[in-house]
C-alpha cells in the first residue's frame, strides 16, 4: 500500500507542474501590474521602476519561470508582494481556517445528505421521496454566495443568533462563528450527496443479495442498513471525493461572503492585487488538495470494497 | 500497509479534530472600551508608516504614529500657519526659505519602552524615508536633514517651499519612528513597528485584523478608550451588516449612489462622517488621440458634462468643482470667478453645436475604460448619460481596478477618470497631472499625466517652475490659479467632482471632534464611547 500511495504521489507531479505553468503564464498575460496594485495608482514612476526591480519584476519571463520553478522545487514560495511576508506564514495562517470550514460542511453534509437519500430511496414515488427531490433541486440551483447572504441577512442580521464576520477565537467562539458558513456550503453536499444515496441504494435494493436476504426473512431495516447501504457505499465514496473538492472550491466565495480567513480568500485578495507568489502557492494548495483527496479516495475504494486489490 | 476501516475512521476522527480545535488569540473586551473599525480592504499589508500603500493601513499608523506637525482634527491645512505643534513645538525658517529648524517635545516616549524621542529619532525617520520608502519622491526637496541639538533638527532644502508643512513633514512616510526600535527589528519592524502616537500596535494578524492598545506614557494623555481593532473586510454587504447588526462600531463606506440614504434608512442614528474635498475625480483627456486633440471637442465635452448633476448623484458625498482644484483650495476657482467662456455651463444643444463646428455634425463615437470600483463606475456611467443627448457616444469598457489602471498607466485609455485625495498643496497634484515629465508613456514607465498635455500641446511647465522656486505663499498661489485658468482653457483635465471620503459610525461613538476634512482617516485619542 505505501508503494501504491508513492507511486500515484509521482503521478500527480506533472499535474501539478501543468497547473503551476498555466498559473504562471495566465498572471502574465492578465492586464494589471502588481507595482500599481502595490504602490497605489498615484505611486509615481521612478518608486514604480525601484520596486520592479526589486522584486525582479523587470526580469524577462523565462528567467522569472526559471526563478519560479527553482522555489516551487525548494518549497521557498517567496515573499508577498503586498504583505512583505513570507508567502508560506499567510498559508499556514489561513489553512487551518479552510480546512475546519471543509469538515463542517462536510460533516453537515454527510450526516444530512445520506440519511435524506435513504429516507428518499425507501420511500420511492411517495411524499418524503418527492419532497426530497425539491429540495435538492434548490440545493443544486442556490448559489452559495446567494445563500450565504440570505443567511447572514435572515440568522445573523435579524435574528441576531449567528456572528456576520470573522471566524472567532476560541473554541467555542470558533464554532459559534462556523454555523452559517459550513450550513451554506453544506446544502449543495446534502442535496448532491442525497441524490447519489437514493440512486446508488435504490439499484442495489434490486439485486439478488438483497431479494436473497430478504427471502431469508431477515427484517426491512437490517436488509436496508446491512445489505442495502455497504453496498451502496462504493459509489458514495466517490462522491464523497467530489464533494470534498468541490467544498474547497465553494469555501472561496463563501469566505468572501462571510469575512472568513481562509485560502480561498486569501487567494482572491492576491489575484485581485496581482500579488504572484501569494497566487502562485495558493493554487499549489489547490492542485495538491486535489491530488491528496484523490489518492485518499482511492485508499477508500481499497478499504471500502475489499474486492479491489492494489496492484 | 493494511488498513481497516476501523483504522481509516480513527484516523480522520483525529486529523478533524486537531485542525478543528485550534487554539485561539484573543481576550476578552468590555465592548464600550474598544472601538471596532471595519475597513475596506482585504488584509493589512504593513505597520510601518514608510511602507504603506494601502489607504486602509492609514487607520492604524494613524493611532500610532505622529510627525512633527499635523493639522487640526477633522481638518486639512490650508497654509502653514494651521498647522498644530505636534512632536514639534516650534519651527523657524530662514529668509531665503532653504533652511527650517524645528524644536522638538522633550519627554515623549515611545511606545513598548523604546524611551524618548530625540532629534536622533527624527533624523533618522527622514533618512529612511527619503532613501527607503514607498514614496521617497515627495521629500525631493530635502537636502539635508541635522541634528543640531538634542531637540532640534535642521532641514535644508534645494528650493523654497512656501507649503514645505503640507508638502513634506505632514506625509505618512515622515512619521517619526524609534530607531531603535527600527534598527533592533529589521524587517519585522513591517509589522511591529514603534511610533509616540495613543495607540500601540498589540497585534497584525494577516488572517483576523488588527489590535492596538492604549499607550499609556502619551505625551497628550493617554486615549479614552483603551483597545482598537481594525477588521478587514473588503465585501460591501458584510461590512455595511457588520454595523447594523452591532458587530463594528465604524466602517468605511460604499461610495455608491444611494448608499448613503440606504443605510440612514436602516439605522437613521447612525453617524456620517465625510471629508471634502475628499478624493479629486478628474477625467483626462487623452490630447494623442482623435477627435480630443480637437479643443472644440474637448470644449464639447466640457458643456455636455452637468457636474452639479453628478455629483448629485453621490451625494452628499459629491461636490461639484469647476477647475481642476476645488474652490476652497489655495489655487481652486469658483464657478462666478471664471471668464463665462471658461465655465462651460452644461447644455447638450449648445455641446452638440460646437460638435458639429469642429466637423462632427454627426456626433462622436469612441470606447473608454473604467474600473468596477464603485466609485469609478457610477460616476463615468452617469458622464455617459449625460454626454449622450450631446452627441457623445462613450461605450465603457468596465475592467478589474487594477488592471485599469495598468491600462491608464501603458497610455491605452480615452477618457481616463482618475480618483486620488490631495492635501491642499497644489504643486503636487499638477505636477503629477501637468508636468510633461510626467507623461504617461506606452511601456508603463511614465507618470500621470495622462493626458501628453506640455507633449501634444504646449502646456504649463514655465509656470510649475515658477511655483516651485516661489519663496511666498502669495505668489504660489497667484501663478497656481493662473495655471487652472490655462488647464481650464486647454482642457487636458476636467475637474468632474469632489467625493467626500465617508466613514459611517454608530452613534455610541463619538470621535470628540467634527470631521470636515483632511485625509481618509481619523485618529481614536479623543473618542469615547457610550
Amino acid at each position: 500500500m505505501a508503494r501504491y500511495i508513492f507511486v500515484r504521489a509521482l503521478d500527480s507531479i506533472p499535474t501539478i507542474f501543468l497547473v503551476l505553468t498555466l498559473v504562471f503564464i495566465a498572471m502574465r498575460i492578465l492586464p494589471g501590474d502588481p507595482a500599481i496594485a502595490v504602490l497605489g495608482e498615484n505611486a509615481r514612476p521612478e518608486t514604480i521602476a525601484l520596486f520592479r526591480e526589486r522584486f525582479g519584476l523587470n526580469d524577462p519571463i523565462w528567467l522569472q519561470y526559471l526563478h519560479f520553478l527553482r522555489d516551487v522545487v525548494t518549497l521557498d514560495f517567496g515573499t508577498s508582494l503586498m504583505k512583505g511576508v513570507p508567502v508560506g506564514d499567510l498559508i499556514l495562517r489561513n489553512i487551518p481556517y479552510t480546512i475546519e470550514l471543509t469538515i463542517a460542511a462536510m460533516i453537515i453534509g454527510i450526516s444530512g445528505g445520506i440519511p435524506l437519500g435513504v429516507w428518499a430511496a425507501i420511500n420511492r414515488n411517495k411524499a418524503p421521496d418527492n419532497g426530497f427531490r425539491v429540495f435538492s433541486l434548490i440545493g443544486y440551483a442556490v448559489p452559495d454566495f446567494y445563500l450565504g447572504a440570505m443567511l447572514l441577512i435572515i440568522f445573523a442580521l435579524n435574528l441576531g443568533w449567528f456572528p456576520i464576520t470573522g471566524a472567532g477565537v476560541e473554541f467555542t467562539d470558533r464554532l459559534h462563528h462556523i454555523v452559517l458558513p459550513a450550513v451554506t456550503l453544506a446544502m449543495l453536499k446534502i442535496a448532491f450527496l442525497g441524490r447519489l444515496s437514493r440512486t446508488s441504494l435504490l439499484e442495489v435494493m434490486g439485486r439478488d443479495y438483497v431479494r436473497t436476504a430478504r427471502a431469508k426473512g431477515a427484517r426491512e431495516p437490517r436488509v436496508i442498513y446491512r445489505h442495502g447501504l455497504r453496498n451502496a457505499l462504493l459509489p458514495l465514496s466517490t462522491g464523497l471525493g467530489l464533494s470534498v473538492l468541490t467544498t474547497l472550491s465553494g469555501s472561496v466565495a463563501v469566505e468572501l461572503v462571510f469575512n472568513r480567513p481562509g485560502i480561498g480568500r486569501l487567494l482572491i485578495d492576491a489575484i485581485s492585487e496581482r500579488d504572484y507568489p501569494v497566487i502562485q502557492a495558493g493554487v499549489i494548495v489547490f492542485a495538491a488538495a486535489v491530488v491528496i483527496v484523490n489518492l485518499l479516495m482511492e485508499i477508500v475504494y481499497v478499504v471500502v470494497d475489499p474486492r479491489i486489490k492494489v496492484k | 500497509m493494511r488498513i481497516s476501516r476501523r483504522t481509516l475512521l480513527k484516523t480522520g476522527a483525529a486529523g478533524m479534530a486537531s485542525t478543528v480545535f485550534l487554539p485561539g488569540l484573543v481576550r476578552a473586551q468590555n465592548a464600550d472600551d474598544v472601538i471596532r473599525l471595519a475597513v475596506a480592504a482585504g488584509g493589512p499589508r504593513s505597520a510601518d508608516p514608510n511602507q504603506t500603500t494601502q489607504g486602509a493601513d492609514n487607520w492604524t499608523t494613524e493611532q500610532m504614529f505622529e510627525q512633527l506637525v499635523r493639522p487640526p482634527d477633522g481638518l486639512f491645512a490650508a497654509a502653514d500657519d494651521e498647522y498644530v505643534p505636534t512632536l514639534a513645538t516650534s519651527w523657524e525658517t530662514s529668509e531665503d526659505g532653504l533652511t527650517w529648524t524645528f524644536q522638538l517635545r522633550e519627554g515623549v516616549q515611545f511606545h513598548k519602552g523604546y524611551g524618548e524621542m530625540t532629534s536622533e529619532d527624527v533624523v533618522h525617520s527622514f533618512d529612511r524615508a527619503r532613501f527607503d520608502g514607498v514614496n521617497t519622491a515627495v521629500f525631493g526637496n530635502i537636502e539635508s536633514v541635522e541634528a543640531t541639538g538634542q531637540y532640534e533638527v535642521t532641514f535644508r532644502l534645494r528650493g523654497p517651499d512656501p507649503l514645505f508643512l503640507g508638502s513634506t513633514i505632514f506625509q505618512n512616510g515622515a512619521s517619526i519612528v524609534s530607531k531603535k526600535a527600527e534598527e533592533e527589528k529589521g524587517d519585522s519592524f513591517n509589522t511591529d513597528s514603534i511610533g509616540t502616537g495613543p495607540y500601540v500596535l498589540d497585534s497584525f494578524d494577516s488572517s483576523n485584523g488588527t489590535r492596538l492598545t492604549r499607550h499609556d506614557d502619551y505625551w497628550d494623555g493617554p486615549a479614552n478608550i483603551s483597545n482598537v481593532e481594525v477588521a478587514y473586510i473588503a465585501d460591501t454587504t458584510a461590512r455595511t451588516l457588520a454595523l447594523i447588526a452591532g458587530e463594528i462600531d465604524i466602517i468605511e463606506a460604499v461610495r455608491a449612489p444611494g448608499w448613503i440614504d440606504q443605510i440612514r434608512q436602516r439605522d437613521p442614528d447612525l453617524r456620517v462622517d465625510m471629508t471634502n474635498p475628499g478624493s479629486f475625480m478628474t477625467l483626462h483627456i487623452n490630447l494623442n488621440q482623435e477627435p480630443f486633440d480637437n479643443p472644440m471637442v474637448r470644449k464639447a465635452i466640457a458643456t455636455a458634462i452637468d457636474s452639479a448633476a453628478v455629483a448629485n448623484a453621490l451625494a452628499p458625498m459629491g461636490m461639484p468643482t469647476v477647475t481642476l482644484s476645488p474652490p476652497h483650495y489655495p489655487t481652486g476657482w469658483a464657478r462666478e470667478e471664471l471668464p463665462e467662456e471658461l465655465r462651460y455651463d452644461y447644455n447638450p444643444d449648445t455641446a452638440r453645436q460646437m460638435l458639429a463646428d469642429a466637423g462632427f455634425a454627426d456626433g462622436i463615437s469612441f470606447e473608454a475604460n473604467v474600473s468596477q470600483r464603485e466609485d469609478y463606475r457610477s460616476t463615468m456611467l452617469i458622464v455617459q448619460e449625460l454626454m449622450r443627448p450631446a452627441g457623445i457616444d462613450m461605450q465603457l469598457n468596465v475592467m478589474d481596478h487594477s488592471a485599469y489602471h495598468g491600462a491608464n498607466r501603458e497610455d491605452q485609455n480615452t477618457l481616463a477618470l482618475h480618483a486620488a485625495s490631495y492635501p491642499p498643496v497644489p504643486l503636487d497634484y499638477m505636477s503629477r497631472y501637468l508636468s510633461s515629465g510626467a507623461e504617461v508613456k506606452a511601456d508603463g514607465t511614465g507618470g500621470g499625466n495622462y493626458s501628453h498635455y506640455g507633449v501634444a500641446i504646449p502646456g504649463v511647465d514655465d509656470e510649475l517652475a515658477q511655483m516651485q522656486v516661489a519663496t511666498s505663499f502669495d505668489e504660489y498661489v497667484s501663478i497656481g490659479r493662473e495655471i487652472e485658468r490655462k488647464v481650464q482653457d486647454d482642457l487636458p483635465v476636467l475637474g468632474v467632482m469632489t467625493l467626500g471620503f465617508t466613514a459611517v459610525r454608530s452613534a455610541r461613538v463619538d470621535l470628540g471632534y467634527e470631521v470636515d476634512g483632511g485625509y481618509a482617516r481619523w485618529r481614536f485619542h479623543k473618542a469615547t464611547k457610550s
